[in-house]
């Protein structure tokens, strides 16, 4: 779980944010407080797909589905 | 909606929401919810179509069940028991035709029971030949139900084809085609209707819909309180709240009745004065100079938002009466520091249909393709977004130019956020900094906000640009 949470701060901080190096609290809102927009939200579902081998649906894409880390790796775990 | 019955609903509502919660939920607000709808409906220059407007919102909702059940939740006891109430209710309500209650719950008299009798054996014949298609056509069938809901969303928001399809039932039913006029058909809560009906279908296709009752679906579909209105709900969401409510009927009561009570007071009074010295296509033309332009379009930025935002805080009090909680649609919108925040709390829920059934696919597509710059993307995509929420307000030239107007604020935000992000991040400016920037963005969002509904509001886009020009002084 920890694994996939510093993954998914790596990209976002990286990819996402161009800010390598800044990390997040796995609660820590990522989409409600527009720190991901819904560009950047579709490079994250693209990468969780490539790189965990689960589906996240384009209706899935939102702040109520997912908002924080903790919450996406979730999901994740879930499916895989 | 007028205030009487917006009361009565209210009334309506509390009575239901007592009754329903131990036994015959979906029974009771399905049959609540099918008389309001023909209750609702505006009368019509168009003889009986008034009558079978709410008649097909019906059939088409009957259909789509059909179309996105499982054939377990096809043929289950319930679904007899809902289509029952419902062909029995429209039956009932035909009949006051003979029964001398002519427009006690419908807008004027309901046509010949015969014709009736058609229609319902139609739709009927439609729901059980769909039952009957083999697996592998029903992803096509999804598909021609989609195209078929888009193809009517077509007609009614486009004058030239309404004053078509007028003078086509002018003439089938034998009234005077010459008098067709492109206002005369309003089908009551027939976008919300298509918005829900899609959304169940493409989920559906992508296997996430959630099996639902038929009569679960059609109180969904159909729902009262937000109906007309919005918000538009998920149906999984929807169904929680349906089946079981979450809080105390004392709660919902008292929670519900202070939601109605502001709604009533944003809608009936802010919004309703403010009407009196908005910007609309007359006044427009009347303002003398720069400062009494700005009031009237400050005026009416704010009473589309006490309207709107008040019609919405009813539904959702008139729905926790009965034990379901609404989605909100409105957050603050006129408090945020950019548009991209401002669509994320302007009537969310329509945004996020869009963003979940358009926006997203598109950009999924565009983005696995990789044949375009990343700012291409945006732009394009950004543009067809919002051209298509504004022309969902009426395929007319204003309503494509507010989307325009939107699509490319939205596409300079975007650009100027990813470069401004980094070199703030990197400045570590103070807080105190940070927050005079943010009320420079909130007050830069909400002219350029205000700005936009000029095109929103005057439906000639020349009468338009001149009042723009008025605005600066410039005309």
């Amino acid at each position: 779980m920890s694994d996939m949470i510093s993954t998914l701060n790596t990209f976002i901080a990286d990819e996402i944010l161009k800010q390598p190096g800044r990390t997040f609290a796995a609660n820590e809102a990522l989409i409600s407080s527009g720190l991901i927009d819904s560009f950047s939200l579709m490079d994250l579902a693209l990468f969780v797909e490539d790189t965990f081998g689960v589906q996240i649906d384009d209706t899935e894409l939102n702040a109520d589905t997912f908002d924080t880390l903790e919450a996406l790796s979730e999901i994740i775990q879930s499916r895989s | 909606m007028t205030i009487t019955q917006i009361l009565i609903l209210a009334f309506l509502a509390i009575l239901l929401g007592w009754l329903t919660r131990k036994r015959q939920r979906v029974n009771l607000l399905l049959t609540a919810s099918v008389l309001i709808i023909f209750w609702l409906q505006p009368a019509l220059p168009l003889r009986y179509l008034d009558f079978f407007l709410p008649t097909f919102s019906i059939g088409f909702t009957v259909l789509a069940w059909t179309l996105t059940a499982s054939p377990e939740e096809r043929y289950k006891k319930e679904t007899k028991t809902s289509a029952a109430i419902t062909l029995g209710i429209i039956l009932l309500l035909a009949a006051t035709r003979y029964l001398g209650l002519t427009n006690f719950l419908t807008p004027t008299r309901p046509p010949a029971i015969g014709q009736i009798l058609l229609l319902l054996a139609i739709f009927t014949v439609g729901a059980f030949l769909l039952t009957r298609q083999r697996p592998s056509s029903s992803n096509t069938l999804l598909w021609a139900g989609f195209a078929l809901l888009v193809a009517f969303f077509i007609i009614l928001k486009t004058p030239a084809l309404v004053l078509i399809a007028s003078r086509g039932w002018r003439l089938f039913i034998g009234q005077n085609a010459n008098l067709a006029s492109s206002s005369d058909i309003h089908w009551l809560g027939y976008s919300y209707l298509a918005f829900r009906l899609i959304h169940t279908i493409r989920d559906r296709q992508s296997g996430r819909l959630p099996d639902l009752a038929l009569g679960e679906y059609l109180t969904y579909v159909i729902f009262f309180p937000s109906f007309s209105v919005g918000p538009i709900d998920r149906a999984e969401r929807f169904i929680k709240g349906l089946r079981q409510p979450e809080n105390s009927y004392r709660d919902d009561i008292l929670v519900g009745g202070q939601r109605l009570l502001l709604g009533l007071f944003k809608k009936f009074v802010i919004a309703d004065s403010l009407a009196m010295i908005a910007l609309n296509p007359l006044s427009s033309t009347q303002a003398q100079n720069s400062l009494g332009a700005w009031i009237l379009l400050y005026a009416y930025t704010f009473q589309i938002f006490f309207d709107f935002s008040g019609y919405t805080d009813i539904a959702i009090g008139l729905a926790q009466f009965v034990g379901i909680s609404l989605p909100e649609n409105f957050m603050e919108p006129y408090r945020q520091p950019n548009l991209t925040l401002f669509w994320n709390n302007w009537h969310i829920t329509l945004t996020q249909w869009f963003r979940s059934y358009f926006f997203n696919p598109f950009v999924r597509a565009l983005r696995k393709s990789r044949k375009i710059s990343a700012g291409m993307m945006i732009l394009i995509s950004q543009l067809a977004t919002m051209i298509l929420i504004g022309l969902w307000h009426g395929l007319t030239w204003n309503f494509l130019l507010w989307g325009l107007w939107h699509g490319l604020g939205l596409f300079v935000q975007n650009r100027w956020s990813g470069w401004a992000k980094v070199r703030i991040a990197e400045a570590s400016i103070s807080s105190r900094a940070q927050r005079i920037l943010s009320i420079f963005g909130i007050m830069l969002t909400f002219n350029y906000i205000a700005l936009g509904w000029v095109w929103f509001v005057i439906p000639d886009p020349v009468q338009g640009w001149q009042f723009i020009l008025l605005l600066w002084g410039a005309a």
